[in-house]
């Protein structure tokens, strides 16, 4: 009854099976081992530092309260920082106004002010969090599509309200990757 | 083209390289670091995070080295260590914390089918298809590729995600069902036929 389906899924198996079963390596064996010679020192660290902490681990419940309480306001801070820092590399209302779409105007001088403040920060950590990195790394995938539906929709010229939508989108991801680079940062003390 | 599950060393080069011989670790490395990154590259698609995740993976390799019995391939115990590396972040609060932060979930991964001209190529066949397993969510493009081409039964499937059986078989459905819109949009659309 489902011929053509099941015809269909067996040439998307097919092609799936066809795929390349190799790939060049990110790195040769020197650089290889330099990473895992620079992640055991990085594990003995944290061992050392969870060993220290573990020997002073004679919080009571209310220091931990208060430690709990200290974690959100950094966090609130941390939010806060990022944005009044932004609010520096803001452009003027009167140039935005002047040209085009306002609203398509200000959401794209938003996203160039957070850049330009991501621009300012440490290029990487010292040390790097696999999690955090990740984050990272999908915040950037996900902006570089953005850009390339944006060029897509910017030369079709057919699509205002999509152009408007995805134009949101990319300051959201960008003011997200903002947010989770400044938390990585502060967390290396570079900052 | 070696698939992982293929890959031999001799036996000389893996005692060599068990007593500490760094030419012999060297050429275990280029002997299994391709087909390696290549399953790792599949199973999670994030450029970075496969990079790092198969740094972890040549890591316990050669940790454990030792501990290989040789009753199969060297390949086939790698992939194991690979599998489970991949499985293990996937499941983790940091991939769902990446997904959160990234505005994804896992029912919703956008990216536009642009078919390459079919006169470029099984290069570009090739490429065609990488992009449309990107266009998978994370956990139904690992299903697809554990199930289709590794061979994993639903049952090895739903033990390695701590998941059931129906799991795994709606994942694969679901895979299939965006995989086959992507070659063919017109796929799956309902039409409605007029009264």
């Amino acid at each position: 009854m489902h011929t053509d389906i099941d015809q269909q899924k067996e040439a998307v198996v097919r092609r799936l099976r066809q795929l390349p079963d190799e790939m060049r390596p990110p790195y040769n064996w020197q650089e290889f081992q330099r990473r895992s010679r620079q992640r055991t020192t990085a594990a003995r660290g944290g061992a050392a530092r969870s060993q220290l902490a573990r020997g002073s681990e004679t919080l009571d419940g209310r220091t931990r309260r208060y430690a709990a309480i200290a974690a959100v306001l950094v966090a609130v801070a941390g939010g806060i920082a990022v944005w009044s820092h932004i609010a520096e590399f803001e452009p003027e209302p009167a140039r935005i106004a002047a040209n085009g779409d306002p609203d398509l105007q200000l959401s794209a001088a938003r996203s160039t002010a957070i850049e330009g403040w991501l621009a300012s920060l440490p290029r990487e950590p010292a040390v790097v969090h696999v999690g955090t990195r990740a984050a990272v790394a999908g915040l950037e995938d996900r902006i570089a599509q953005v850009d390339d539906l944006l060029t897509a929709v910017r030369l079709d010229r057919a699509q205002p309200d999509r152009l408007a939508a995805l134009q949101q989108e990319r300051v959201r991801l960008v003011g997200s990757l903002a947010q989770v680079r400044y938390a990585e940062v502060v967390a290396a003390g570079s900052l | 083209m070696t698939r992982l599950v293929d890959v031999e060393v001799s036996a000389d080069m893996l005692r060599r390289a068990c007593a500490g011989d760094e030419c012999a670790q060297s050429g275990i490395y280029s002997a299994l670091a391709p087909a390696t990154f290549a399953l790792i590259r599949r199973l999670v698609g994030n450029r970075t995070l496969a990079e790092d995740l198969f740094q972890d993976t040549m890591m316990t390799v050669y940790q454990s080295l030792s501990a290989f019995r040789g009753e199969a391939p060297l390949g086939a115990w790698v992939k194991r260590i690979a599998v489970s590396k991949c499985l293990m972040y996937l499941r983790s609060p940091w991939h769902r914390a990446r997904l959160r932060l990234a505005g994804e979930n896992d029912e919703d991964v956008q990216i536009q089918p642009i078919m390459l001209p079919a006169s470029l190529g099984p290069k570009a066949e090739a490429l065609d298809m990488e992009r449309a397993l990107a266009s998978l969510t994370p956990t139904a493009r690992a299903v697809v590729w554990l199930f289709e081409v590794e061979g994993y039964s639903h049952e090895e499937i739903a033990r390695s995600f701590g998941r059931s059986i129906s799991f795994s078989k709606s994942q694969l459905a679901r895979a299939h069902v965006r995989l086959r819109e992507w070659f063919d949009p017109r796929v799956d659309q309902q039409t409605c036929t007029p009264i």
